[in-house]
């Protein structure tokens, strides 16, 4: 239930974004672009046709499938290079179009490396963070990917008059310091969650007793101590609820989804403090095709129509991001449900997910870092 | 609940642990590729003269600040370093050319640093003119050449052009012949290059864009020894 609201809820939103970046691109070219120096000077026709390529093709039936959805993502790609000129000619039309094609793009290039997809996912079903929390992570990654894209070509391209190969190679570095940081969060994560896993092994009986003695309610005792290390103590404040219900003190028999609500609540407020690493690290990294569609756009003169490209771009992106997110916590829902009242499963499960989680982000960070110092790739 | 529930519901989760691998990489720059085949009147191939253009949006940010007497016009001088940065890095991609005959043990044949390279610039597209020269000559006789031009990570999708994708130039090309092959979807897949490990997909030496590469397979006919 709470899934589906979500969902619609981001649906919603997507459609407004939409309707308001559409009206931002067409609002944007009436007045004068400080940028129309750089227009190509029209000339005659040139006697020039660039070549035309011979088909992808690939073994077999997944090639056959690639081959098909890379030949459409390079003519997605192409009236995005269409729609973006026809803005001089049809204003309202090519920004309509430009806005759609944009998302569209935004929705299908999050499916490729380096969107965030694989580190909020893990990382959300690493924490006990809410589909509505999952969504704000994706979309605020995604947002801030656009920002870093946008800034990246204003301040290179506009202000210090770098050329597009400079552009390239600062967006190659920016890469390399997410994937840095991922790697730092993943271990970050890691540290906590093995650390929290070993004080439970050592002491687990006398911190059950102590945290009933002190507060009678598991689930008080976490409210409070949740703003600073969010992961121990609700993972703790888990297993005391564990506790609680092997005891039969407090929970009648088959209240087992009581547990999970119990995670839910025990996930508290929302903290910046935690969720910032995780977004920074992901959002720095400029993407790739909102760079190539802002350089586009800017030697069209045409700037800000790019901007709002990389924007519409964005909200495809992470609404993807977001799916794949809510799709994460929704097979870990269902993988709870699936032990009924077994506490030991349920435990079992809440490890997995959060050792799991935190180890593949920081495997992840550490093989994308290592490969993105590969040697400068010559296109 | 049963263990179907619990595979379906696990089913995102394993999706998401092999997200990163062959399915997601994809191509942000496009070439098409013409290449004239080089041969000496041994009818031995000495080398291979390449015409890669690019599509408009990887132009638009190669050549983006090279304008540099803001003329309007990027002209060739003008984009002269643009094409040795790229020439010299594409050392470290062995050039996306790989170079194959069957008398020499299917090995790959070395290649020599480019020579004579340019950028021409047509109202939306550039192409990058580069000789590459064999560190030995090949025979063309008996068995066929072949040269095939793919990015393995797949980042830069080529394919040959459709009209002339070959030419045969030189000193004798009388008797020889090239044609392009694709890769064909009715053929069992090599699935070398799917299979490959979760991690080396994410890496530089990652294989995916080899099952799309396509090939220029040169052969001569008549001896002139």
């Amino acid at each position: 239930m709470r899934i589906a609201a979500g969902l619609a809820r981001v649906v919603l939103f997507a459609g407004l974004s939409l309707l308001f970046v559409a009206t931002a691109a067409r609002a944007e070219f009436k007045p004068i672009s400080p940028f129309a120096a750089t227009e190509v000077a029209p000339g005659p026709p040139s006697a020039f046709a660039p070549p035309t390529a011979a088909p992808f093709q690939a073994p077999g039936p997944f090639g056959r499938v690639f081959a098909w959805v890379f030949d459409k993502q390079q003519s997605l790609q192409r009236t995005l290079a269409m729609s973006v000129k026809s803005l001089k000619t049809d204003p309202l039309g090519g920004a309509l179009t430009l806005a759609l094609l944009s998302f569209i793009y935004g929705v299908l290039h999050a499916v490729g490396p380096g969107h965030g997809k694989t580190i909020i996912s893990s990382y959300v079903i690493a924490n006990e963070e809410t589909v509505r929390r999952g969504v704000i992570i994706s979309f605020i990654a995604a947002g801030l990917q656009a920002l870093s894209a946008v800034l990246l070509v204003g301040v290179l391209l506009i202000a210090l008059g770098a050329t597009g190969l400079q552009v390239n190679a600062w967006s190659n570095q920016l890469e390399s310091i997410s994937y840095a940081m991922i790697a730092l969060v993943g271990l970050y994560l890691l540290a906590g969650q093995l650390r929290s896993v070993w004080r439970r092994w050592q002491h687990a009986p006398v911190t059950v007793v102590a945290a009933r003695d002190a507060h009678g309610l598991g689930d008080h005792h976490h409210h409070h101590t949740h703003h600073d290390h969010h992961h121990h103590h609700s993972r703790e404040g888990h297993e005391h609820h564990e506790s609680h219900g092997r005891h039969d003190h407090h929970h009648s028999p088959g209240d087992a989804c009581d547990h999970m609500v119990d995670a839910r609540q025990l996930a508290g407020p929302f903290s910046w403090r935690k969720v910032i690493p995780v977004v920074f690290s992901v959002g720095i990294r400029p993407c790739t095709g909102a760079i190539l569609v802002l350089v586009f756009a800017l030697t069209q003169g045409l700037f800000w129509a790019g901007v709002a490209a990389t924007f519409a771009m964005a909200l495809g992106t992470a609404i993807t991001v977001a799916a794949l997110a809510t799709l994460a916590l929704g097979s870990r829902e269902l993988a709870l449900k699936l032990g009924g009242t077994n506490s030991t499963w349920t435990n079992m499960v809440w490890s997995t997910c959060a050792i799991g989680g935190a180890t593949i982000i920081l495997l992840f960070g550490v093989l994308m870092f290592t490969a993105s110092l590969g040697p400068a790739r010559p296109f | 609940m049963t263990i179907r529930h619990a595979l379906w519901g696990l089913a995102p989760l394993l999706e998401l642990l092999v997200a990163p691998s062959p399915a997601t990489a994809h191509p942000h720059v496009w070439a098409t590729v013409r290449s004239d085949i080089l041969l000496d009147t041994n009818h031995q191939i000495t080398g291979i003269r390449h015409a890669w253009t690019f599509d408009e949006f990887y132009t638009a940010m190669a050549i983006e600040g090279l304008d540099t007497n803001k003329d309007g016009i990027y002209s060739k001088e003008e984009l002269q370093p643009l094409a040795k940065v790229n020439v010299e890095s594409l050392k470290d991609f062995d050039y996306f050319t790989f170079v194959y005959s069957e008398d020499e043990g299917d090995k790959m044949l070395p290649l020599k640093p480019p020579i004579d390279y340019w950028i021409d610039y047509d109202k939306s597209v550039l192409t990058l003119h580069f000789t590459l020269p064999l560190e030995k000559p090949v025979d063309t006789h008996g068995k066929p050449v072949q040269v095939d031009v793919y990015d393995p990570s797949f980042f830069v999708a080529f394919s040959f052009a459709t009209e002339k994708p070959v030419t045969l130039a030189g000193a004798d090309t009388k008797g020889c012949a090239a044609e392009i092959i694709l890769p064909d979807p009715n053929t069992t897949a090599d699935y070398k290059a799917l299979t490959e490990s979760f991690f080396s997909q994410l890496g530089p030496n990652s294989n995916f864009g080899s099952q799309f590469a396509q090939t220029a397979t040169i052969k001569c006919k008549d001896s002139h020894l």
